[in-house]
């Protein structure tokens, strides 16, 4: 082995739980965030009737 | 006690015990992130303060306009602020500080010179057991609640997701992952419970503000929690 594998520093890993949740929590937030997006335009643009 | 009365009781307990905590905080560290988080939180107290008092004692024009300004209008706004503090250029963030403090100047006039009708709560479009922008008769107030909304869950919900990336494509700060990713989902509760509340199921308001609360609060505590190793 040469000295330069011996200096490369080991990829950050969190623990395997949050590995694994982490993404799939923020893949969930994106399209909770875009839903929400769109029920504030709709509300906006008046399309639900109790809008407010 | 009706559960309409004390989910918003227990939204405004947290709410107040939350932004005395970050005030402490700001207090000991300064940090303009969190005077407005704190400043949002109280807000959000209000809030539930007047659901409450709607709950338990019925109609009151000056706690449903209170309610209006600050539960419905101004609060997601003030916390979606304080995370601009965090993730723009301090001269931006101000700005909008500014332009934000006049809008919810504009609110206040206009909340509080709207007439009201409560009887327009209860007809079939709304649950009849929470309070309601319906009660609003004059054109053009309840445009300005989706407007400031659309800042906030920008802001907040936005921020505090795109910090639990940027630490998790790094792999640092664990604790600060969880904590945006708690509150990203604590902010959105609040706005999907009034979406339900439209819809007709009784009491979704609420409950997704008290359980907005919570989350936010358990998210801010993660976040500033470091895990041990």
């Amino acid at each position: 082995m040469s000295d330069q594998d011996n200096h490369t520093p080991p990829k950050r890993q969190y623990p395997p739980l949050y590995e694994k949740l982490v993404p799939i929590a923020l893949g969930i937030i994106l399209a909770l965030i875009i839903v929400l997006l769109l029920i504030i335009f709709g509300a906006a643009l008046g399309l639900f009737p109790g809008s407010g | 006690m009706e559960l309409n009365t004390w989910l918003p009781f227990g939204s405004f307990i947290i709410s107040f015990v939350f932004a005395t905590f970050i005030f402490r905080r700001y207090l000991e560290r300064r940090g303009r992130h969190l005077l407005l988080w704190s400043i949002g939180m109280v807000f959000y107290g209000i809030g539930g303060f007047c659901e409450a008092h709607y709950g338990a004692f019925g109609w009151n024009a000056l706690v449903f306009r209170l309610w209006y300004l600050f539960g419905a209008i101004l609060v997601a706004a003030w916390l979606g602020q304080g995370t601009v503090y965090l993730l723009a250029r301090r001269k931006w963030a101000n700005w909008l500080t500014a332009l934000l403090a006049l809008g919810s100047l504009y609110g206040l006039v206009r909340v509080f010179g709207a007439e009201l009708d409560p009887d327009l709560m209860t007809t079939s479009v709304h649950t009849g057991s929470e309070l309601s922008g319906h009660a609003i008769v004059t054109s053009g107030v309840r445009m300005l609640t989706p407007m400031f909304n659309l800042y906030g869950t920008v802001a907040l919900v936005g921020g505090a997701a795109w910090s639990a990336w940027i630490f998790w494509r790094k792999r640092i700060l664990l604790h600060r992952t969880l904590g945006n990713l708690l509150i990203a989902v604590g902010a959105m509760l609040p706005a999907f419970g009034g979406a339900f509340s439209r819809a007709g199921t009784a009491n979704a308001l609420y409950i997704g503000e008290f359980l907005g609360a919570v989350l936010i609060f358990a998210g801010f505590l993660r976040a500033t929690t470091p895990i041990k190793e």
